[in-house]
């Protein structure tokens, strides 16, 4: 087999099972990004740490990791802690090769993620959330090509910033876009952007919306008061089923002041969005790890215990 | 058309008792006051002495936070349906047939990306319930009544739009009826302005909506699209008691108008292209993707997803 040659931050994962264990035809990466197998899962169960050194990424990174799971395998999905984005510094040396076209403003930080899940197969990603510090620019693309009969879990979650040195929402721009697709059909596609108020306009229009507005701009901190930490998981297929159900039973119980979340059903009710906001990190954690216990059956113990630690 | 009739067109969209369902909608606004975020959320030491916020600060920071987050995220479809429809009117029709069904294809194209982007299922529904609304006023509420000759006014007749339009129109409330598409409240204004041809060109003077001077065809409609939305919210107020209707027509006056032409300013440019046009390089899609469609209140989402969940409500969405 032809060995790829790799560019740097990118990653491949490629996952069969032989009908009676999961094994990794390809398993791939290359600086910064850093993929590793680990942990004694089930037989039919894969686990993937997707890590970046330094433990989060600098200015003008940019990881692309492709990923397919073939013969009904399962692979879950995790990552080392929080990533961490620091401070856009346009003109920096990066240490990754620039996105191919490239077309964010200098010092983004991106991520892009394409999954291919054959039938019968399912993926779970189970990563930790996004901090983005002050000035920082995050961009992900993540793009999921499902078969009528695969399943997916997919979480994605942001904070405020570093809440403990009183550092919140000073980040310049964090984008998350999700597409999901089954049988070539686009069911979702979720597109969160969180930034300062000026970034689409001239700075000459901004000024005189700034004074058509009265000078006064809501900030993000008070669009989104009293919450710190919003998630948004997207469940679709066989092996999440159990889990939709119970959930929008749950959904009718009052949602406690530290925390709100819903449900809207996608796709003929074969998936669901889930949306969480909280006021700190650790509750939506302890709600996720209740909320979606039921992939213990389908993960393992060990494995599902490896998210939400 | 000319810009009499067009006047007088966007007095008749603008007018509050147009059918077209929104009185039943209030974009999440009821269910934002039931749980709960029109009082002090968190009252800090420092600020015990200044006195609370009142109902009309809360209203308008609603008001901005939930336009700001359509604005971006509907504005591009009314942009792209427009244009859509505005450029197939332009053009000589050789092949009727061939011309509609090319047209209606491209529409329930961005109905369904609509429908994809648009995560929360109130939301959606909402929607779709005004936008076929919209068709069926259209069909029904603008063609030319049957009346006995002498109530006709002499003088100027009201132009009627063009057959193609109306034809185009009752196809895609066809398609709706039939399930076959969902009908989107912002494709289905953006077909509604451009059957209409609301405005003839750049050059003409609008003595009556001065505001709208520098704008263009498509921009007119996305512009009077936010206001529809900004004077819905406010009569939803009014009807859920936060605010009285003194108060909301002062907000409408003093308030809409800076936060619509902000918004304006923001997002009318903006497309659907990044995520409709499949075929593009890589390249383009990924700037698009900075440009497209995008949701940028998660708390708004959240509360307004939750609408069904109260014990008791009077709005649908």
């Amino acid at each position: 087999m032809a060995i790829h040659h790799i560019q740097p931050g990118h990653g491949r994962i490629v996952v069969h099972n032989d009908g009676y264990s999961n094994h990794f035809s390809e398993l791939s990466s290359s600086y910064p990004l850093k993929l590793l197998s680990a942990g004694t899962p089930p037989r039919n169960v894969s686990m993937v740490y997707a890590l970046t050194y330094g433990g989060g990424l600098a200015s003008g990174d940019h990881t692309e990791t492709v990923i397919e799971v073939h013969d009904g395998a399962r692979l879950a999905m995790f990552s080392q802690g929080s990533t961490k984005v620091s401070k856009a510094r346009p003109g920096h040396p990066r240490r990754s090769a620039p996105a191919k076209s490239n077309p964010e403003p200098a010092g983004t930080a991106s991520q892009k993620l394409a999954v291919h899940v054959a039938s019968g197969g399912a993926f779970f990603l189970l990563a930790d959330p996004v901090t983005c510090f002050r000035d920082a620019r995050y961009h992900r693309t993540q793009v999921v090509h499902l078969a009528r009969d695969s399943s997916v879990v997919l979480l994605d979650w942001m904070t405020s910033g570093r809440k403990a040195s009183s550092e919140e929402w000073e980040f310049t721009s964090y984008q998350s876009r999700v597409d999901v697709y089954v049988d070539g059909r686009r069911i979702a596609e979720e597109n969160m952007l969180v930034e300062g108020p000026y970034s689409f306009c001239t700075a000459q229009e901004a000024a005189k919306g700034f004074h058509v507005s009265g000078g006064a701009l809501r900030s993000r901190c008070e669009r989104t008061k009293p919450y710190s930490c919003y998630a948004t998981v997207i469940l679709y297929g066989e092996l999440v089923h159990e889990t939709l159900r119970r959930l929008s039973v749950a959904r009718h119980n009052a949602s406690s002041p530290r925390l709100s979340w819903s449900m809207s059903s996608i796709c003929e009710g074969r998936g669901c969005i889930v949306k969480i906001g909280a006021e700190e990190t650790e509750d939506v954690r302890v709600w996720l790890r209740q909320a979606l216990s039921e992939l213990e059956g389908v993960l393992g113990v060990d494995v599902y215990r490896q998210a939400f630690r | 058309m000319d810009s009499d009739h067009e006047a007088y067109i966007l007095l008749l969209l603008s007018d509050s008792n147009l059918p077209t369902g929104s009185f039943v909608a209030s974009a999440g606004l009821e269910s934002y006051v039931t749980h709960g975020f029109f009082t002090d959320l968190a009252p800090t030491a420092g600020q015990v002495t200044a006195p609370p916020p009142d109902k009309m600060v809360y209203t308008v920071n609603f008001l901005r936070d939930s336009l700001s987050s359509y604005a971006r995220s509907a504005l591009p479809f009314v942009l792209d349906a427009h244009v859509v429809v505005e450029d197939a009117l332009k053009k000589p029709q050789a092949a009727p047939e061939d011309w509609l069904d090319s047209t209606l294809r491209r529409l329930v194209e961005l109905d369904e990306l609509y429908e994809a982007t648009t995560l929360n299922h109130v939301a959606r529904r909402a929607s779709r319930n005004q936008g076929v609304a919209l068709l069926t006023l259209f069909s029904k509420g603008f063609s030319e009544p049957q009346l006995p000759l002498h109530l006709h006014r002499p003088g100027p007749l009201a132009p009627q739009p063009e057959a193609s339009a109306a034809k185009l129109a009752d196809r895609l409330k066809l398609l709706v009826r039939r399930e076959e598409t969902h009908g989107h409240l912002p494709i289905c204004w953006g077909v509604l302005t451009a059957a209409l041809q609301l405005s003839s060109g750049a050059d003409d003077s609008y003595p009556l909506f001065d505001a709208f001077s520098s704008y263009t065809q498509p921009e007119r409609s996305q512009y009077l699209h936010l206001f529809l939305q900004a004077r819905s919210l406010l009569s939803s107020s009014v009807r859920l008691n936060t605010i009285g209707p003194y108060a909301a027509q002062q907000l409408l006056l003093h308030a809409v108008r800076p936060v619509v032409d902000f918004e304006m300013w923001r997002c009318k440019r903006l497309t659907t292209a990044s995520v409709t046009s499949q075929h593009s390089s890589p390249k383009t899609q990924d700037e698009d993707a900075l440009l497209g469609p995008a949701m940028t209140w998660p708390l708004g989402e959240i509360l307004a997803a939750r609408h069904d969940l109260q014990h008791s409500r009077i709005f649908n969405s």
